[in-house]
């Protein structure tokens, strides 16, 4: 690249030459022809040249997007829950794309402009000053206009971009979600209120960007203006020169023409600037989000533990999402290795809050979990999770094969896998589908009724055999016939795990070792089947209402 | 999972006149801004052309005067080198003003229009069947309104115009050449089916990789969204490194469409650096033989490489914009493609009626499949007779949802009619039958926003003390005891209610909504058996006089509606009241014994 603008500089000078020959008598015509050759070569090894560079440069630039990309996708990985419940979905999806884009363009672009500038403006004005320090001194007069200029701009555009970036954080969520929740949009005839949103949204983004357009608007032509009084000043002083002999024609030519070179690294100056500015301000959103070091993290010096046997205490746990009111308070309990638990409770009483924090996908607020005896925060993370199989509340499947669903990843296991879609009551279900395993469930497994999603992810949750199996209300969305096959057949598979169960069927639970009565954060009852439907008034109301039914039913 | 087969759908590819059309409309109403836009830019490159004017005026008047001092500028005797300085001072500073106007009016102009695509087509996507919404991941979809619409805001702004400008920039300089030697400028236009037959050949080629590279980054959307939807399961299933490795292919796979275009566009741009450089020896050569025989000043020599100069810089800009341009009709493929999509269409008989209740539902023979040749439903017959409330039950899979989606119109019947209040429901809006609807799904989904916004309905201006009786109707206590009532702010996913909670909002939507016909989507499964007695209380309330179906996998749920239909592999197996279908002791007699099990 310092040999392509070497060459471009050496070009005028050649010129130069030439045209001061041309005024001098005898003229040569063979070295004329030599100096044409001689400008094809050079321009030969430009056009080389240049496509070594541009490769280079903007292959490092894509390099680094692919980087930032990678990085910024493991880290979301790595997230944890109270942190993800702070940002949208939609808001990560614009720094995936959008910001990271203009990171790579500021990169790229603005990395081969400010070489550009750099080398061919320096040199430029270094063979400028060579010839005529004095030209060259006027020449320069805008150009501490010119640096303040683009340094206030800079900064306005700085502002402006990140508003504008965050205005499209906004847009892109609302996006998202709209055609997540089309279904509802549909039947209730939102279409048009979600299309007054998102108007209202792409407005606010075309305000904010036109903000960003003024400041841009303004910097070009404000350079060119100060480029062209430049080239006034030149001409008018070097007019004069020439006028009194001190220059020759030529050498004002020159000059001329090296100012018409200058021409590129001043608009550039104004390409950088914005290029940078939007760069700067996409890299500061990215770090900001690469930077946020959320709560739950592994310990420096993680508590070796090789094997573990699957006790859980909770010692007066307390929790609270973000800064809200508490959802589980002076929670204590002990989960014996190997037992089995229930839980139950009217919605919002902190089920699905409680053992969300086994795996440490939140940490306790008060209080303190041990699992062996050990706190949780003082056990490696990873290892913790690998511990602990959870089925979340809603079944989630990727887009995928429902094989893929149920291993993840892992090594297949044939008989293990065969066993476990007995467990989970998918034999029949993956028979009826011409491409068994190999069906293809859509984003949120959309093809699969509640109940089959519900008993894939069961699958997925059981064929990773941990000490410790949480369930989140396994069974909500399946058919009685089907969720007490599923129950008893999970009762009689040998789990060698401690069980935790969430379920608002009483009947799941009844074969429980000790069943939870969550009520408001608080534990109200617990104690086994028998002497729950004895003292606790939910737990005996929810089972008489369920027997009720079954009775009535016959 | 994603990247082993590529779901994103195969090549999106439209010819560039289609593009054309298709963006018209939306280009017309901005085009008088267009064309003042364009008539700005005529100015700014008349100054821009001027310029070098006014240096070899300077030269071959007063610097090296050819015949005496002084010249003659636009008719006017101008004698004083220095008059002639603030003249061109004076220019100097108007071009820049209309450099300023120009470029901010196309800004305003370019904006304006990605502003109106965009709206449109989102407003055009919210309108799409639902089995659009099935295929295409709403990942993918996202990018389609956020990133591929902002890849075209270049397209309006600076592409189009400069593009237009730069060309006749280009011409511009070609008369100016001309009118100072034609030979020469003969020479420089053998440049031009070079150039031409090198940038329909880059164009082919840069288009197919940025349609590459579009596509993937729908993708890696596609990636983000659902890593972030399932992250729960990712982390604690210890799948992490599995969705990173997959993350990394794709997000290679981008990275060397990327690069793929880089190179073609790197071997691109300098072949025509090399042309400038080649037609400077050529002129520089013929042109000092003209100078040596007189027929040409050493000014107009000058001028003439300036000029030519001038030439190529248009030239190098406007193969820059090519790649942008390139870049952008990739993306409105993208668009167009979604645009022509039809949306939900109606097979829609000739007399339209008007409905604005419903006070029966009857399914004739109804026959559907999603896919060719995999039926779900055969042969479906029941009628819905005013006030009546149907049950369907059945294993899941058996098609009782899609029941439902045939009854919203999310989907059409392949054979058989469905009946609203015995007329055909081609021959009714769709809008009019989901108007009086409401469902309630399996899956609470609430948008972010107040409750209020959540459960308003569309177009009624409502106070709030329905809305209010409608939450307290749902059971939705709670609201006002822990949260602050119509006011509490939901946010992603529903946040900060519970799933059991977020059921109770969308029911309580669904009263809001005071509907003829109400649809129970498995509506109960999230509720313990408490709140499931109180919303049955509920429901019985709103059931009264209106037309009501449930669909449940729990008898119990469904064992006091009018009928029952008991649905296996998606055809009738029984049908009757609860009753009825005890006394039949048949599979519905069956299911009961086994429930208690």
């Amino acid at each position: 690249m310092i040999i392509v603008d070497v060459t471009q500089l050496v070009i005028p000078q050649i010129i130069k030459t030439a045209i001061d020959a041309l005024k001098s008598t005898p003229f040569d015509s063979n070295t004329l022809l030599l100096k044409c050759m001689f400008i094809i070569f050079l321009g030969l090894v430009m056009a080389g040249l240049r496509y070594v560079w541009r490769n280079l440069l903007m292959g490092s630039a894509r390099d680094v997007e692919k980087g930032i990309r990678d990085d910024l996708f493991k880290h979301v990985l790595n997230l944890d829950m109270a942190f993800l419940d702070t940002i949208k979905t939609g808001d990560i999806m614009a720094h995936a794309v959008s910001d990271i884009n203009h990171i790579r363009m500021a990169f790229g672009f603005g990395l081969i402009v400010l070489v550009d500038t750099i080398l061919l403006g320096g040199a430029t004005f270094a063979i400028m000053l060579l010839t005529h320090p004095k030209l060259t001194a006027l020449a320069m007069i805008p150009m501490p206009f010119l640096i303040l200029v683009t340094r206030t701009l800079g900064k306005k555009m700085y502002r402006f971009h990140k508003t504008a970036q965050e205005s499209f954080s906004i847009l892109t969520e609302l996006v998202r979600e709209s055609f997540f929740g089309i279904r509802i949009i549909k039947v209730f005839n939102f279409e048009t209120i979600v299309g007054q949103k998102v108007r209202g949204a792409s407005t606010d983004y075309f305000k904010k960007n036109l903000k960003r357009a003024v400041i841009t608007a303004l910097l070009r032509p404000l350079l060119g203006l100060f480029f062209n009084l430049s080239t006034l000043v030149v001409i008018f002083y070097g007019g004069y020169l020439v006028m009194e002999q001190v220059l020759t024609p030529g050498e004002l030519v020159a000059f001329l023409q090296y100012l018409g070179i200058l021409a590129w690294p001043v608009i550039a100056i104004g390409w950088m600037t914005n290029l940078f500015q939007r760069g700067m301000a996409s890299l500061k959103r990215i770090n900001t989000l690469l930077d946020s070091t959320p709560d739950v993290t592994s310990p420096e010096t993680p508590h070796p533990l090789s094997s573990v046997k699957g006790n859980i205490r909770f010692k007066n746990v307390g929790f609270a999402y973000g800064k809200g009111s508490p959802v589980l308070s002076d929670i204590s309990v002990d989960i014996h290795p190997g037992t089995s638990v229930g839980i139950t409770g009217p919605p919002g009483s902190g089920k699905t809050s409680l053992v969300q924090l086994i795996p440490r996908l939140y940490n306790t607020t008060k209080g303190t979990i041990y699992l062996d005896g050990l706190d949780l925060k003082t056990l490696d993370l990873d290892f913790l999770r690998q511990q602990v199989a959870l089925m979340p509340q809603e079944a989630f499947l990727f887009s995928g094969t429902i094989k893929e669903n149920i291993l993840l990843g892992k090594p297949l296991d044939q008989k293990k896998l065969d066993r476990i879609i007995n467990v989970c009551n998918l034999k029949e279900t993956l028979e009826e589908m011409p491409d068994g395993l190999e069906t293809l469930v859509g984003e949120r497994g959309i093809t699969l009724s509640g109940g089959q999603k519900q008993r894939v992810a069961l699958a997925r949750t059981l064929i990773l055999e941990k000490p410790i199996i949480i369930l989140d209300d396994p069974i909500s969305q399946m058919d009685s016939h089907t969720a007490a096959s599923v129950i008893s057949k999970l009762g009689r598979m040998n789990l060698n795990a401690t069980f935790i169960i969430i379920s608002h069927r009483i009947s799941a639970l009844a074969a429980c070792d000790s069943i939870f009565v969550l009520k408001e954060g608080r534990i109200d009852h617990f104690g086994t089947h028998e002497a729950l439907i004895k003292t606790d008034r939910f737990y005996e109301h929810s089972y008489r209402v369920q027997q009720f039914e079954e009775e009535y039913d016959i | 999972m994603t990247s082993e087969a590529p779901r994103e759908e195969k090549e999106i590819k439209l010819a560039n006149l289609k593009l054309i059309k298709k963006l018209w409309p939306f280009i017309r109403p901005y085009l008088w801004m267009l064309i003042v836009s364009t008539l700005l830019v005529f100015l700014v490159t008349f100054f821009e052309l001027l310029m070098p004017l006014f240096t070899q005026k300077a030269i071959d008047g007063f610097i090296v005067p050819v015949k005496g001092s002084g010249l003659d500028l636009f008719g006017i005797e101008i004698t004083s080198f220095q008059t002639f300085c603030l003249i061109f001072c004076g220019f100097i500073l108007i071009s820049f003003v209309i450099d300023f106007i120009q470029t901010f009016f196309m800004e305003y102009t370019g904006q304006k229009i990605i502003l109106n695509l965009r709206c449109a087509l989102f407003a055009h996507m919210t309108f799409l069947p639902v089995a659009f919404y099935d295929i295409n991941s709403s990942g993918r979809m996202v990018s389609r309104v956020a990133g591929d619409i902002e890849n075209m805001n270049e397209m309006f702004t600076s592409i189009l115009i400069f593009i237009f400008k730069d060309l006749l920039l280009m011409i511009g300089i070609l008369v100016i050449l001309f009118t100072i030697d034609h030979t020469l400028t003969l020479y420089l236009s053998i440049l031009i089916p070079v150039i031409g037959i090198s940038v329909s050949m880059s164009s082919n080629i840069l288009r197919r990789a940025f349609r590459t590279i579009r596509q993937k980054i729908a993708e890696i959307n596609h990636s983000f969204s659902e890593a972030i939807t399932g992250i729960k399961i990712i982390q604690t299933t210890s799948s992490r490194d599995r969705f990173m490795q997959r993350f990394e292919t794709l997000n290679f796979e981008h990275f060397s469409a990327a690069l793929f275009q880089i190179k073609i566009f790197s071997i691109f741009m300098p072949f025509i650096g090399f042309l400038g450089v080649l037609s400077v020896a050529i002129i520089l050569w013929t042109g000092s033989s003209n100078v040596i025989k007189t027929t040409m000043t050493l000014g107009q020599l000058v001028v003439f490489l300036t000029y030519m100069k001038l030439f190529f810089r248009p030239l190098r800009e406007l193969s820059e914009k090519f790649n942008l341009l390139q870049n952008a009709l990739a993306s409105a493929e993208r668009i167009i493609t979604v645009l022509n999509h039809d949306q939900a269409k109606q097979r829609v008989s000739k007399e339209r009626t008007c409905i604005d209740t419903i006070s029966s539902v009857t399914f004739d023979q109804v026959n559907f499949s999603y896919e060719r040749n995999k039926r779900i439903l055969k042969d479906i017959s029941f009628h819905l007779p005013e006030g009546n409330a149907i049950g369907i039950v059945g294993q899941t899979g058996s098609g009782k949802s899609t029941i439902i989606n045939l009854i919203t119109g999310f989907y059409q019947p392949d054979h058989g009619n469905i009946f609203i209040n015995h007329i055909n429901y081609h021959a009714v809006n769709i809008r009019d039958i989901r108007n009086k609807t409401a469902l309630v799904m399996q899956d609470p989904v609430l948008f972010s926003g107040s409750i209020r916004e959540n459960i308003k309905p569309s177009g009624f201006d409502m106070t709030d003390s329905p809305l209010e009786t409608a939450l307290y109707n749902a059971n939705c206590n709670f609201l006002f005891e822990k949260f602050s009532g119509l006011e509490t702010v939901i946010k992603e996913g529903g946040r900060p209610l519970s799933s059991g909670e977020k059921q109770l909002v969308c029911i309580a939507r669904a009263f809001a909504f005071n509907p003829d016909l109400i649809i129970f989507d498995e509506a109960t499964s999230y509720m313990d058996s408490q709140s499931e007695q109180k919303v049955h209380d509920a429901m019985k309330k709103l059931m009264q006089g209106r037309l009501s179906i449930i669909i449940a996998h729990r008898l119990s749920t469904v064992k006091e509606c009018d009928t029952i239909i008991l649905l296996r592999e998606g055809a009738i197996r029984e049908k009757g009241s609860h009753q009825e279908l005890v006394e039949l002791k048949g599979e519905y007699y069956h299911l009961l014994k086994k429930e208690q099990i």
